[in-house]
């Protein structure tokens, strides 16, 4: 308890949390032992089974549906050396460093303690979090590579930030989108040349488009981005290359390219899954794959464009577009932009009342999947339809959701202004 | 002591890790025998996947003097979509039956040679019992997509996909900054 009053937040806050998840930890071992359904999930047994084979000096791609770096097995062999729930507490750990790391970055964006105290309770007491990390879900580690990249940036030390970058990237695909937006952020602070190049100029002559573009590529190759971009190049090279040296091509196909070429016809959040469930064998498949991917890609081109000044608001968004738009949707998704949300909080000019709503409306959303989806599993009901409707009906409301966020955002002007005041 | 060899069609499948636990809670105790024991693909749809063979150690029913139970937990893949029916069936055939004698000689051909249970590697000697079927089958209806829906999912989701993606854009285009930034 020594440690978490030394990290700074109320005492009583993260105290409270921390014992909870321990409690839902503890709970998790005794319905494991005396329940058919487990309390843990079926990713931390892959864990605990990979660590196993590295013990024994095999390969943890021995273990079906490992499909993670090795160094998740390797931080994981104390669940073999010393108790197997090494990896629950590591998790639930995680998640209270992260609450850290979000109420630092609050507190280096000019918020007082006590409301940055407020957001962090968002993640600490919320219950998605907390059971997902103690079922043994590694989900928090990437959110802490992820927070912490993002402290760093704002605090300028770039290499840091790159290595982390560099190190999440590798951990988890997704945070692979975010270079656009940290590449365009570097060069905003350099002062390349006078005045600025706006869209209304744009819009009198047709080359201006083009001269846009290369100005700003131009721009992108000043030292700061460099310097990122070659230790966060560098930092997920040597990773690649050491594993690639133990573990050879399945390495790179299980943590990799099974994640690039995903395509589950099994049922999941996304509006998507019964489309490429119906045309998965057609000829029709591979063209629909690409169609399905051209609207994330554009959405996530002008985002990068438009909000790359508050880095934590553009990466937030990213996310929350990656994981809506995706071929592939399941519940642990929804960490990953979870974790930024209390960064994003402050800025929104919304009444808590239309902020309830809101969470409410994703719940509401969440239930009316979940519901002909059980009766598919379980009890074997042709529900496909309305299992794809509920995806589309989903996909509605986390857009909807994510226009109301942008419109009642603060303009990302002055919030770089603030920071600039430091 | 009683055991059944079970076939398993590729539509349906056992998960191993779920198998691994219930012998843990002494619920089931299975063995499975086919030619690629190493591997089942829990992820697989139907048509790529393999048959799998298993033999099933089965218990004496508390409740009923002459009878004996064992668990098979069983999965449903995902079929293929079909033409104009929203299931499909898997068949479960009629296992065959072995019973291992535990007094000495008291069959005199015993072909089959498996283990004497899960646990332990001994083998024992088992012979192969016709009988009489309650069902000669057990049909499993599983659920598949409907091929006649393919174009309209098809519109209806890129549809709602654009849609949904113009009204993003058209939010960010509304509220979002786009210059280069100006020198400080």
């Amino acid at each position: 308890m020594a440690l978490l009053t030394f990290l700074g937040l109320e005492p009583g806050l993260q105290e409270a949390t921390f014992i909870i998840r321990l409690f839902l930890v503890f709970y998790g071992v005794y319905q494991d032992r005396t329940m058919i359904v487990k309390y843990t999930d079926i990713d931390y047994l892959v864990f605990t089974d990979a660590a196993r084979f590295i013990t024994e000096g095999k390969s943890p791609y021995q273990r079906a549906t490992y499909r993670y770096t090795p160094l998740l097995g390797w931080i994981l062999t104390p669940n073999i050396y010393l108790t197997d729930l090494f990896g629950k507490l590591l998790f639930i750990a995680g998640d209270i460093i992260a609450a850290y790391l979000m109420y630092q970055i609050l507190l280096l964006r000019q918020l007082d303690s006590n409301k940055a105290c407020w957001y962090c309770a968002f993640w600490l007491l919320n219950p998605l979090p907390m059971t997902v990390s103690s079922r043994g879900n590694a989900e928090s580690l990437v959110a802490v590579l992820v927070l912490a990249t993002l402290y760093y940036m704002e605090k300028r030390n770039l290499v840091k930030a790159a290595v982390l970058y560099g190190l999440a990237v590798h951990m988890k695909i997704y945070p692979v989108t975010y270079a656009l937006p940290i590449a365009l952020h570097l060069q905003s602070d350099k002062c390349c040349e006078k005045g600025t190049m706006d869209t209304r100029h744009l819009k009198r002559s047709k080359f201006g488009f083009v001269l846009f573009f290369w100005k700003l590529f131009l721009r992108l190759l000043n030292y700061d981005v460099l310097l990122f971009g070659a230790v966060a190049g560098f930092t997920f090279a040597s990773l690649s290359l050491v594993f690639y040296y133990h573990y050879g091509w399945e390495f790179l196909e299980h943590t990799y390219l099974y994640h690039l070429t995903r395509r589950d016809i099994r049922h999941n959040f996304s509006p998507y899954f019964y489309m490429l469930y119906l045309t998965a064998e057609s000829d029709w498949s591979f063209a629909l794959g690409l169609a399905a991917f051209l609207p994330q890609l554009l959405l996530l081109l002008v985002v990068s464009l438009a909000y790359y000044r508050d880095l934590a608001f553009c990466c937030f968004l990213h996310t929350a577009i990656f994981v809506s738009f995706n071929k592939v949707c399941t519940s642990q998704y929804f960490l990953w932009y979870l974790c930024l949300l209390p960064l994003v909080m402050p800025l929104l000019r919304m009444s808590w009342q239309r902020g309830i709503l809101l969470l409410l409306l994703w719940f509401v959303g969440q239930a009316l999947w979940l519901t002909p989806a059980y009766f598919l599993e379980f009890k074997g009901q042709n529900t496909f339809l309305l299992i794809w409707l509920a995806g589309l009906l989903f996909l509605f409301i986390n857009c909807f959701i994510l226009v109301q966020i942008i419109s009642h955002c603060q303009k990302g002007e002055q919030m770089a202004r603030k920071i600039k005041q430091q | 002591m009683v055991a059944i060899k079970q076939y398993l069609p590729k539509g349906l499948y056992i998960d191993p890790y779920e198998l691994t636990s219930l012998q843990q809670h002494n619920l089931t105790e299975i063995i499975v025998t086919s030619e690629n024991t190493q591997y089942i693909d829990v992820e697989a749809p139907e048509y790529l996947a393999t048959e799998i063979d298993l033999f099933i150690y089965m218990k004496s029913d508390s409740q009923c003097a002459h009878c004996f139970r064992a668990m098979l937990p069983v999965h449903c893949r995902y079929h293929r979509p079909a033409e104009n029916d929203g299931k499909t069936s898997g068949v479960l055939k009629s296992p065959e039956i072995l019973i291992h004698c535990q007094k000495r000689g008291c069959w005199k051909q015993s072909e089959i040679e498996a283990p004497c249970s899960q646990r332990n590697g001994h083998t024992c000697r088992w012979n192969n019992v016709k009988y009489k079927f309650v069902n000669e089958k057990v049909i499993v209806h599983i659920p598949v997509g409907l091929k006649e829906h393919s174009s309209l999912v098809c519109v209806m989701t890129l549809l709602a996909t654009a849609l949904c993606s113009s009204l993003v854009l058209a939010a960010v285009c509304k509220h979002g900054h786009f210059s280069l930034a100006q020198c400080s």
